[in-house]
């Protein structure tokens, strides 16, 4: 009668049962996970100089490069439910037609923060030291963590941040436009359950986030008095899986 | 184990074989469903690469959404490069467009260092919201998906499954 075919397939059949009702109550546990993030972004520099999309292009387009500072605490987003969060921070401008089409917007910077408990990977984002710390022990060995010392994941202090990604409009022209906005955007990436992204209104537990909107303009194309040390670019973790990348 | 097969009468058989069927069937509707539901031709995807390591490892299972038509910057989308078969899962860098215009997307895998301007075909430079892309994900489950890699990668096993699930219904007498 109950043989052991039987059994195996009742066993089995009560684990899938009771490991997706697990899944589906870590999923929905979130929402009682209060949130409160905060985040002050401010632009430091921009400049629009002539460049090519990859090496061996022929099209001549402009290019900006925006360094920013920014100080956020998102140390709340960080709840049992979080394997890492994407921060990004993005340029949006308006488009040619701004009645009918939205703003385009591209991702400047961003940066994959782990939580504490996510198994170590190459592709993690380490947080540059303080100034202040550098001046003090020049070759101290970076500790490596994606957060300044003595933080917690989810705390970003940045001053005069390099970008990472170098930005143009489709059309090749980003020179003097106006009523551009900087903005801090992220991606919280569950262990198992639904991807959340920015919320800017309150939700319950969750209240929208405070801060983390710059506004400026474009300039005007600069020429050859801009330094190639100026225009270099940060590299992040995705750098270090050798290469091919 | 056969003999049991052999004083099966036609009857019993044929209604065997008919649940087996309806199981498929119901299958099928659940996926068309969904896939209608979602307004995705692929409503639920596994992780072949490791470009988005490590939000999504190889083997996990994602959920995709294709009703939002305006697809934000940092969302994660699915996409056909045009021409091939291969959904690549990637998140949204840049957008342009949108509206009263076609939207145009840039991807890059957070793992990649570079864009995905060189795995778009022959000159395309962007993504078309309407055209290339599956759905953008909006939840995922991990490592439940690693089976169809190993499927797809061992394909004995493919027959080897199926030989056993009718054997499994068959011989069963309820």
């Amino acid at each position: 009668m109950h043989n052991t075919l039987t059994r195996v397939q009742n066993v089995f059949g009560f684990f899938t049962s009771v490991a997706f009702a697990v899944a589906a109550g870590i999923a929905m546990s979130v929402l009682l996970s209060p949130q409160a993030p905060s985040a002050s972004l401010e632009l430091k520099n921009v400049q629009v100089v002539k460049g090519r999309p990859h090496y061996y292009s022929t099209k001549r387009e402009e290019y900006a490069h925006v360094k920013f500072d920014l100080d956020a605490d998102l140390t709340s987003l960080f709840n049992w439910n979080t394997k890492q969060l994407y921060l990004s921070i993005t340029a949006s401008y308006p488009s040619s037609d701004p009645s009918t089409i939205p703003p385009s917007e591209a991702v400047i910077w961003d940066a994959i923060i782990p939580s504490d408990y996510a198994p170590l990977h190459p592709n993690t984002y380490i947080h540059p030291a303080s100034k202040a710390k550098k001046s003090a022990k020049p070759k101290k060995k970076e500790s490596g963590k994606p957060y300044p010392a003595g933080g917690s994941p989810g705390i970003v202090r940045l001053e005069n941040q390099k970008p990472k990604y170098q930005i143009t409009d489709v059309s090749g022209k980003i020179a003097k436009r106006g009523n551009a906005t900087l903005s801090l955007h992220w991606n919280v990436q569950p262990w198992v359950g639904a991807l959340v992204w920015t919320n800017k209104n309150s939700i319950g537990r969750w209240q929208g986030l405070q801060g983390g909107e710059a506004k400026f303009d474009f300039p005007p194309l600069k020429g050859t008095e801009v330094k190639k040390d100026d225009l270099k670019t940060e590299t992040g973790g995705e750098r270090n899986r050798g290469s091919p990348a | 184990m056969f003999g049991s097969l052999a004083t099966l009468q036609p009857r019993q058989l044929a209604a065997q074989v008919l649940n087996f069927a309806l199981v498929l069937s119901t299958a099928f509707m659940l996926w068309k469903g969904l896939s209608v539901f979602t307004d995705s031709s692929s409503p639920i995807v596994v992780v072949l690469s490791g470009s988005m390591e490590p939000a999504f490892q190889r083997g996990d299972l994602l959920f995709l959404w294709n009703r939002g038509q305006e697809t934000q910057v940092g969302e994660v989308v699915v996409y056909n490069v045009r021409g091939k078969d291969i959904p690549i899962v990637h998140r949204v860098i840049r957008r342009f467009g949108g509206g009263s215009a076609p939207l145009q997307l840039l991807t890059k895998g957070d793992n990649n260092a570079a864009d995905d301007t060189e795995l778009y075909a022959r000159g395309q430079s962007y993504l078309d919201r309407s055209q290339d892309i599956v759905g953008s994900v909006v939840g995922y489950v991990p490592f439940v998906g690693y089976v169809t890699i190993l499927l797809s990668e061992y394909p004995w096993l493919k027959t080897a499954m199926l030989i056993f699930m009718a054997l499994t219904v068959v011989l069963q007498r309820e």
